[in-house]
């Protein structure tokens, strides 16, 4: 006999409100469905209602973490419509700005999957460092995540010279930090119990379910848009591409932990080719008739942005399709198979972030009844 | 592998091939031929649709997919007209258009039929049956 296990929309384990309804047959689970929409804010309606300049600040708002692929994404496809070229001195800095931008990004992700396996260590460990990089930010553009530097046609900041110290030392401090992560997370015990052989996604699901970035990456799928399709400077500043082969949550970490090392890489040799010259082109407010796709590689994979312009100051249509959005459907064969007790680590495998995509229950499967736990039962098994 | 192949791989099923860049490629087709033009890419190992986009232009739709072929970006469009939206589910090619036909049947109001699980995906379950938010005539 199944059972259904609810979990969220509210629920210590998650950070987001997202509705997940798990069957399980003992501790198996044999069934996921998860619901989304819980935080759906109508940000596509709200973007055909703005000016461009007003929807980049809305685009940048989608997400708490990745504002800045966000509105790189909006800005490749407004700005091939309006047929504005970006001065290379902006475009370096918008990739030290997405290249900060993943390392947070990653950080965080690594300190909640420690927090979700119980290793609050080294989830502390994560978030000290992650403030390396969040005060680069503040120190840069005077946010450290929020930070709007980007603006259409260009850039509203400079990095000046005298920053550029502080950005090399906190990096290097951030390198060895790193590199030492990867050596724990590789051969730490309790991590290897834990997260190797866990919450696997084959390489033919991956790429079957359209599954985007670290997630797909993890399981061997080489694609990576900022060298597949780049944007910005990526096409100048050379790269690897991370993967790994498993594909289960060990390889997801370890993606992302890697992916920090070449981010830094990618900041030293952007901070070091970067030209000089102006930081924005001009742009009148208003855009000619037209459509256009853009995406990048943002922190969680591909992000797309669809523009469609009949002329003037708003836009026609805006749609948004976030990395989130993409990965959802592989998180069923990952639970699928495992165990209830995996459920948290799995799903903060694929770095979720649902307010961009905007729900797991547990069902009974032989008398077909869902039952929702309550906040009492939720809290039973942590006390 | 490159746009102009792109095109030439599926150039029976399509007519107005539009070339923006060298990594993005805009082809219109029907409902008559947009299944086989799918087929066609999927047979040549392109597995990756990135999405599907629903436009409202007044008196049609215009249903894009965009279908990543390894570096370009392929937007395969076609219009139905809005008074009888309707098409056939393309997640037995693309299994991972499974969410996107669901944000497109409860936000334009298209029909997707032979779709494997037509529930509503963002709207509440009370949402009231026949609005849907991104028409041009939904009430606000």
């Amino acid at each position: 006999m199944s059972f259904v296990v609810p979990i969220g929309p509210q629920h210590p384990a998650l950070e987001e409100p997202e509705h997940f309804r798990i069957e399980v047959k003992g501790e198996e689970i044999v069934d996921v469905d998860i619901r989304l929409g819980y935080v759906h804010r109508g940000i596509e309606e709200a973007l055909s209602k703005r000016t461009y300049m007003h929807g980049l600040f809305l685009a940048q708002r989608v997400c708490g973490i990745c504002p800045v692929s966000h509105s790189l994404s909006f800005l490749r496809a407004v700005e091939e419509i309006a047929g504005i070229e970006c001065p290379d001195r902006a475009r370096y800095i918008r990739t030290i700005g997405a290249e900060l931008e993943r390392i947070h990004s990653h950080l965080l992700f690594a300190g909640i999957a420690a927090h979700e396996i119980g290793f609050t260590t080294l989830f502390m460990l994560f978030w000290r460092d992650r403030e390396l990089v969040l005060d680069l930010r503040e120190m840069l553009w005077g946010n450290r995540v929020h930070s709007s530097e980007t603006t259409i046609g260009g850039v509203r900041w400079d990095i000046r010279p005298n920053q550029v110290p502080k950005v090399l030392r906190n990096l290097a401090v951030l390198e060895k930090e790193v590199k030492h992560y990867i050596d724990v997370v590789a051969s730490d015990r309790t991590i290897l119990a834990r997260c190797a052989n866990v919450g696997v996604l084959t390489k033919q699901m991956a790429r079957e379910l359209c599954a985007v970035g670290p997630t797909a990456r993890a399981s061997g799928v080489d694609w990576d848009l900022r060298r597949d399709d780049p944007y910005a400077a990526y096409g100048e500043v050379p790269f690897k591409v991370i993967t790994e082969r498993d594909g289960d949550v060990l390889a997801k970490i370890l993606v992302r932990l890697r992916e920090v090392l070449e981010s830094i890489r990618i900041i030293r040799r952007a901070l070091d080719a970067m030209p000089s010259g102006p930081l924005r082109a001009e742009f009148k407010g208003r855009v000619q008739e037209g459509e256009a796709t853009g995406r990048v590689e943002a922190n969680r994979g591909e992000l797309l942005y669809y523009v469609l312009s009949k002329g003037g100051e708003k836009p026609e249509r805006v749609r948004i399709r976030t990395p989130t959005y993409a990965n959802i459907p592989t998180v069923k064969p990952m639970l699928v198979g495992g165990t209830i007790a995996e459920v948290p680590i799995v799903l903060a495998s694929i770095d979720p972030c649902f307010s961009c995509t905007d729900r797991i229950t547990v069902v009974d499967r032989s008398t077909g009844k869902t039952q929702a736990i309550t906040k009492a039962e939720l809290r039973g098994p942590h006390r | 592998m490159k746009a102009e192949q792109v095109v030439q791989l599926i150039k029976d099923y399509v007519k107005d091939v539009k070339m923006t860049n060298e990594r993005r490629v805009t082809v219109i087709t029907d409902k008559q031929r947009y299944r086989e033009a799918l087929s066609t890419l999927k047979a040549n190992d392109i597995l990756h649709l990135s999405t599907i986009t629903g436009v409202d232009l007044g008196e049609e739709i215009a249903v894009i997919y965009h279908i990543d072929c390894g570096g370009p970006l392929l937007n395969l469009k076609l219009f139905l007209p809005k008074k009888a939206s309707s098409l056939l589910s393309v997640t037995d090619i693309f299994p991972g258009a499974v969410l996107y036909e669901r944000d497109l049947m409860e936000m334009l109001g298209v029909e997707v039929e032979n779709h494997p699980d037509p529930r509503r995906l963002f709207l509440p379950e009370d949402w009231p049956e026949g609005n849907y938010p991104l028409l041009k005539e939904a009430k606000k």
